[in-house]
């Protein structure tokens, strides 16, 4: 449709008019109705609920207005925050570049209780995102919105996957000096669908990549793909299977993974364009 | 407070996709569920398209659960638009009017929910994909042919009576 014939803008403009026209009926305040049936729902909930939670800190790296909206919320909304089935309470919430980090309380380092997906298996191989598909560079390239970076110091990936109708781009190195390798790649600016992390924060390093900030994750953590309405977390989670680098660009939020120490992991990461 | 600011959009939203009279019940309980997954939102992304996916998941439930197309007629609002007094031009473009929002009652449901979203909601091609949770090639292939199926009634006066026999 790059060459627009004229009936369609005529089209357009004529439906664009006719929206100010259609009788939508008036509504009414619900601010009271929607605050007390939240607060009955706290109230009637699972104990899980009433337990002590400590509030979160809550950073807010984008859209100040309508974040300072939502954090008059998030005192309403507190007591229903933390409430991921089957785990403990959240104590810390911070987000980074997409990513958000949550430290979990209660459970040892990197189980999920009930959901863990059991240890040796091979998580990377075992769990792929919604709609992934396995194509050349070349033509994940074509398919996504936002400049793919391979790290020169990898060379050309084994496999390439872009999943979640072209939100995430993931390179896979197979038998590489640091074992499986695994860079995902996600349309950071555009979209806001990510990972989510559930790490012990002592495990977590801040250090920068070619002047971005980046965090540097150590040891397996629960890493589970959240779609871009936040609601549906189509695959399950996995454990990492090494160690994690975090770091953003103007146009993507990258992550890699391997059984790699940290000034390795930033020297691969230095190496993608 | 984030009700008072966005119930006017999420009602305008619900009600033209298809919960009529029921929108409010089904924005009430949007914000409810909007806010029991705060912990989920992205930080950045826009609070009104989240919210409004929220609200079309909530109308198609309702729809679905009544056993029936989405049962909402748009209508025009203010004076009939058929009136007979007035100018010739104002009469023909009520007429023109009436005959296009018949045209789009008439679209197929998945194509109509577009159009709303497009026009009458005013989102953008990739908000209309996350809010009727699509890939945005399908937005894209629905808008074009239901501005097709639309082309009949959009087309200049003369020839829309010659197509309409």
């Amino acid at each position: 449709m790059a060459d627009r014939a004229p009936w369609l803008a005529a089209a357009e403009a004529e439906l664009r008019a006719l929206a100010r026209e259609l009788e939508v009926p008036p509504t009414r305040d619900l601010t009271a109705a929607v605050r007390q049936q939240l607060e009955d729902r706290a109230a009637s909930g699972r104990p899980r609920w009433r337990a002590p939670v400590s509030r979160p800190r809550w950073r807010w790296p984008r859209g100040r207005a309508a974040l300072a909206a939502l954090a008059v919320l998030a005192a309403l909304a507190v007591v229903v925050i933390a409430t991921p089935q089957g785990r403990a309470a959240i104590s810390y919430v911070f987000r980074f570049g997409g990513v958000e980090i949550r430290q979990d309380q209660g459970h040892s380092r990197g189980q999920s209780p009930g959901q863990s997906p059991g240890p040796g298996r091979s998580a990377t191989a075992s769990v792929p995102l919604p709609g992934e598909q396995r194509m050349s560079l070349a033509q994940a390239r074509r398919q996504v919105s936002f400049p793919v970076l391979v790290p020169a110091a990898l060379g050309q990936p084994s496999q390439v996957l872009v999943s979640d109708g072209g939100r995430v781009v993931s390179l896979i190195y197979l038998g590489t000096p640091y074992g499986q390798v695994r860079m995902d790649e996600f349309a950071g600016q555009v979209d806001q669908i990510y990972f989510e992390k559930i790490v012990y924060l002592s495990n977590v390093t801040k250090v920068k990549v070619n002047g971005n900030k980046a965090l540097w994750i150590k040891g397996p953590h629960e890493l589970l793909y959240i779609a871009r309405d936040g609601t549906t977390a189509e695959a399950p989670p996995r454990l990492t299977t090494g160690n994690t680098l975090l770091w953003g660009t103007r146009q993507a939020a990258l992550r890699l993974e391997g059984n790699f120490g940290e000034q390795t992991a930033l020297a691969i990461a230095r190496s993608a364009h | 407070m984030l009700v008072a600011r966005y119930t006017l959009p999420a009602h305008r939203a619900a009600f033209l996709l298809g919960a009529g009279e029921e929108a409010d019940d089904v924005v009430q309980e949007a914000f409810v569920k909007a806010f029991r997954h705060l912990s989920r939102f992205r930080a950045g992304e826009p609070f009104g398209p989240w919210l409004l996916r929220i609200v079309a998941n909530e109308t198609r439930n309702l729809t679905r659960s009544r056993r029936r197309r989405a049962a909402l007629v748009l209508r025009l609002a203010g004076p009939d638009a058929t009136v007979q007094d007035g100018p010739v031009d104002e009469v023909l473009a009520a007429e023109r009017r009436a005959g296009l929002v018949a045209a789009v009652n008439a679209l197929p449901d998945r194509e109509r929910k577009v159009l709303v979203c497009r026009y009458f909601l005013d989102l953008s091609e990739a908000e209309t994909a996350q809010v009727l949770a699509c890939p945005l090639g399908s937005v894209k292939s629905r808008t074009w042919r239901a501005l097709n199926r639309l082309r009949g009634s959009l087309l200049p006066d003369e020839q829309t009576r010659i197509s309409s026999g």
